[in-house]
């Protein structure tokens, strides 16, 4: 069952058109959502959430439609992407009487605990709070109402080490019983290894570049080193990158197994085989 | 709760049996007793950085063959092994160490008799070791 299903989704500025977005999002699974500064990460969580109106396209969220359903799907949505600045003036306690007054399903009990874990100050003004610790109290916000989804804006930024731990173990906790679903924006590659299941890149003209299974990249992508690399290799449509400037040379595949046997039938000897690190894989598709 | 257990990049072998065969071992040496709880198959992915399709295959293969077993709403936990069981499988999962030694040597260009050579040296030296 598909949680989020955006069709055909755009948006234009004056200088950047972003999409069409095309995607789905499987009930339960976590998505990691990256690409470079500007390529329309933040617009993209804007545009699922009807904060931005789009140009063209369908979101879909729990199998109804956006925006005639908007309220009621945002019910079951923990949303956080550094929307809570007009209230500096006020202290997070008193954001937390808002938020609880929002949604019906706010957890008190959850809420006092989270900001328990995360060592902060209820009393403090959102204002005076630092970049790390807003982006805590945003976190926190998003989870304390039992949401269905979780829509994250690079939660982790400017976050200290021992507090993104913890915010990773609290997505682990939230995604446990599979019944839950998550989208983040994120730079960091330690957060797309541990936490998610799938990863949309997006372009720098603000297209999806690739939509990446991590169980089919550990199962076809790979790093060949090989004895020799042939012209028909170099052409293969499963080999999208050579290294031939160093010897032994390498090439990236992300169809191990046909590659292979190519390579078995040629007779071109293999020298060691590695799994691709995602890193290099989003390194290599964003560069293309 | 961690398991110590590292997944390869270089290996030929899936991760999901790279999982497999890890846990086994520490079953069958009593590292893991009968009833000890296992990580979820969501923590153990992030721990391993894999995906849950992997862990959960690792998983299903264990629960089938009898390591492990899952109670509904509980978690997963370490089955009673047999102890016949438990000697064949010691037995093969050095003999797949060895195995993967001997393939890497095979792949360097040594002869049986050159590798038996070797192997008795690192016998000794760990061995030999172990008594000063």
């Amino acid at each position: 069952m598909n949680v989020v299903r955006v069709e055909g989704l755009t948006k234009h500025f004056k200088k950047f058109h972003l999409g069409p977005l095309n995607f789905k999002v499987e009930k339960g699974t976590a998505v990691g959502l990256v690409g470079s500064n500007g390529s329309g990460k933040s617009t993209f969580f804007r545009l699922l959430m009807n904060l931005v109106h789009a140009d063209g396209g369908t979101v879909e969220i729990f199998g109804k439609k956006m925006p005639s359903s908007e309220i009621e799907i945002k019910q079951s949505i923990g949303f956080a992407a550094n929307m809570l600045e007009p209230f500096y003036q006020l202290s997070i306690k008193e954001i937390s009487s808002h938020f609880s007054y929002w949604y019906p399903s706010w957890n008190q009990n959850k809420y006092e605990d989270l900001i328990n874990r995360y060592k902060l100050d209820e009393g403090e003004k959102f204002g005076k709070c630092s970049t790390g610790m807003k982006k805590k109290v945003d976190f926190i916000f998003s989870l304390s109402h039992e949401p269905e989804l979780l829509l994250l804006d690079e939660p982790t930024a400017g976050v200290d080490l021992g507090s993104q731990k913890k915010m990773k173990e609290d997505l682990i906790e939230f995604l446990e019983d599979g019944e839950k679903s998550l989208i983040m924006s994120t730079h960091l590659i330690d957060d797309l290894k541990q936490i998610c299941d799938n990863i949309i890149i997006l372009s720098p003209n603000g297209k999806v570049q690739d939509f990446l299974r991590k169980e089919e990249v550990e199962e076809n992508w790979a790093k060949f080193w090989v004895s020799e690399l042939t012209e028909e290799l170099r052409c293969h449509p499963h080999v999208i990158k050579v290294n031939d400037s160093q010897h032994p040379s390498y090439l990236l595949t992300d169809q191990k197994h046909v590659v292979e046997k190519e390579l078995r039938e040629k007779g071109i000897s293999v020298i060691s085989i590695q799994r691709l690190p995602l890193d290099e894989i989003i390194e290599f598709q964003l560069d293309s | 709760m961690k398991l110590p257990i590292k997944v390869s990049e270089e290996s030929r072998e899936p991760i999901y049996h790279q999982i497999e065969t890890q846990i086994k071992s520490l079953i069958v040496s009593g590292q893991l007793p009968t009833g000890s709880p296992l990580p979820s198959i969501r923590v153990l992915s992030s721990d391993l950085s894999c995906s849950v399709i992997t862990t959960r295959r690792a998983y299903q293969n264990l629960e089938t063959s009898g390591y492990i077993k899952t109670v509904q709403g509980k978690g997963t936990f370490v089955n009673e092994v047999e102890g016949s069981r438990k000697e064949e499988t010691k037995r093969k999962v050095v003999q797949e160490a060895f195995e993967k030694a001997v393939y890497q040597g095979k792949q360097i260009g040594y002869t049986r008799q050159e590798l038996s050579l070797i192997f008795e040296k690192s016998l000794s030296e760990i061995f030999d070791r172990e008594k000063e």
